[in-house]
């Protein structure tokens, strides 16, 4: 069963909250919010399965 | 059009096909770049890739190993290396199983070729086979959503020797081919296909789905111990095959690496030299890979657990376990496309070390311990 978990961004420089930049695959790949990367476009198609991440945690 | 066997390639200069490079839209045709498994031996995921470029497609685990010149055998003349399979059982397929090998071709790499219209232009796949097993075997072509679909066949007539196979496809005139960054164009070498995905129309295009072959061709997988080995590989834009459009070795890396990137560490206890970084703050330090080629799209990036995100002269830093992308303030896609920014979380180090340098460090065995950056099709 596939995996993924939602992983914050750097600290912005103005201070704001982080916010999810990326998501975690199996523990294994870092995967941009890119829509031509085909991990992307699969975690897309999970997601429209009704599935759901785990969320970020602050320390990733 | 048929299927065309033929003792050897006719030349360059009969081929019609220009000399300027890129005759050939396969990458790594002839088996030699293997960044992910340095010719060991791979029971495949579907989806994963054996030596650069070639998909390993299963539907069912464990009936097939794939490496570069498995079995050791002699290439054929004029080649050094070979992709091979091996069959781990006399498995008996059902309807709705699929395995085959295939490489996926990027819609830039095929876009001269005008198909989905009138004028649709010729291709010739050819290549070396050998096999334990002799009969008719089969493999097909799709386009990227896999509606459309071409089947085809050869033959393979003595066992265990290399020989040399041609297939002559007439351009598709329908359908719709992407000529961008995305999926050009599947070429799939069937190794045991049920009936769902293997009912391909032998020697012309039908809408449909996925397939990998017409039906009724050997299912390498069903016999155990069976081989099937090939290389060679070439697709190219002419009504008749040329001889293997050989390319330099840096040039086929390069041409590798816009779809994935993976470095070694060279020792124990040696850092990264490619990924620089500094401490952005007391529990963060970002890093930078500059990236050998532009990648064809923004990729995604995997990292040895084993690294220590050392401090290198500055601090050690052992226990960093995470890592993660962010999208560098103001960067365009093609910045990024062409180096990966990211960051790792860290214990609290000194306020005074923030803005210093870091690299990743190595500090156990060396062969387990890599990055890897994928932007694969």
């Amino acid at each position: 069963m596939t995996k993924y978990k939602l992983q914050l961004g750097a600290y912005p420089m103005d201070g704001s909250p982080r916010t999810p930049c990326a998501v975690l695959k199996d523990d294994t790949w870092s995967i941009p919010f890119a829509p031509d990367n085909t991990l992307y476009q699969e975690y897309l198609k999970w997601l429209a399965e009704g599935n759901t991440p785990e969320p970020a945690e602050e320390t990733n | 059009m048929g299927i065309q066997t033929v003792s050897q390639a006719l030349s360059n200069e009969n081929g019609g096909s220009s000399p300027f490079g890129f005759k050939n839209r396969i990458i790594n045709g002839a088996m030699v770049i293997d960044q992910r498994n340095a010719a060991a031996s791979l029971n495949p995921a579907d989806q994963a890739y054996s030596i650069d470029r070639w998909k390993c497609r299963r539907s069912q685990a464990s009936k097939y190993t794939i490496q570069q010149n498995a079995g050791s055998v002699t290439p054929p003349s004029g080649f050094t290396n070979y992709l091979g399979v091996t069959s781990s059982s006399s498995y008996s397929l059902l309807s709705t199983d699929y395995f085959a090998v295939q490489q996926i071709i990027e819609g830039y790499n095929t876009s001269d070729l005008g198909w989905g219209a009138v004028g649709a232009q010729t291709v010739t796949l050819s290549f070396w086979v050998r096999s334990s097993l002799t009969g008719t075997f089969g493999g097909a072509l799709n386009n990227g959503a896999e509606v459309r679909a071409y089947g085809f066949t050869y033959t393979i007539n003595n066992a265990n020797t290399w020989e040399y196979k041609t297939v002559i496809i007439s351009g598709d005139t329908s359908g719709t081919w992407l000529t961008t960054n995305g999926i050009g164009l599947y070429v799939n070498f069937n190794l045991g296909t049920g009936s769902q995905y293997g009912s391909a129309t032998n020697g012309s295009w039908t809408a449909g789905s996925t397939q990998f072959t017409p039906s009724g061709t050997v299912s390498v997988v069903s016999t155990n111990a069976a081989t099937w080995y090939v290389t060679g590989v070439q697709l190219e834009k002419a009504p008749q095959a040329t001889a293997f459009d050989y390319r330099d070795y840096g040039r086929e890396l390069a041409l590798c690496q816009r779809y994935y990137v993976q470095s070694n560490s060279a020792a124990s206890g040696t850092q990264f030299m490619e990924i620089t970084g500094r401490f952005t703050a007391t529990t963060q330090a970002t890093y930078t890979i500059s990236l050998p080629v532009t990648m064809r799209a923004q990729p995604a990036l995997s990292i040895s657990p084993a690294y220590n995100f050392s401090g290198g002269w500055y601090a050690n830093l052992a226990g960093i376990t995470n890592y993660a992308w962010t999208s560098a303030p103001a960067a365009g896609t093609a910045y990024l496309n062409n180096s990966v920014w990211f960051y790792v979380s860290c214990s609290t180090i000194t306020s005074s070390y923030v803005g210093l340098w870091t690299d990743p460090y190595c500090p156990t065995t060396a062969s387990a311990n890599y990055f890897a950056i994928t932007a694969e099709l």
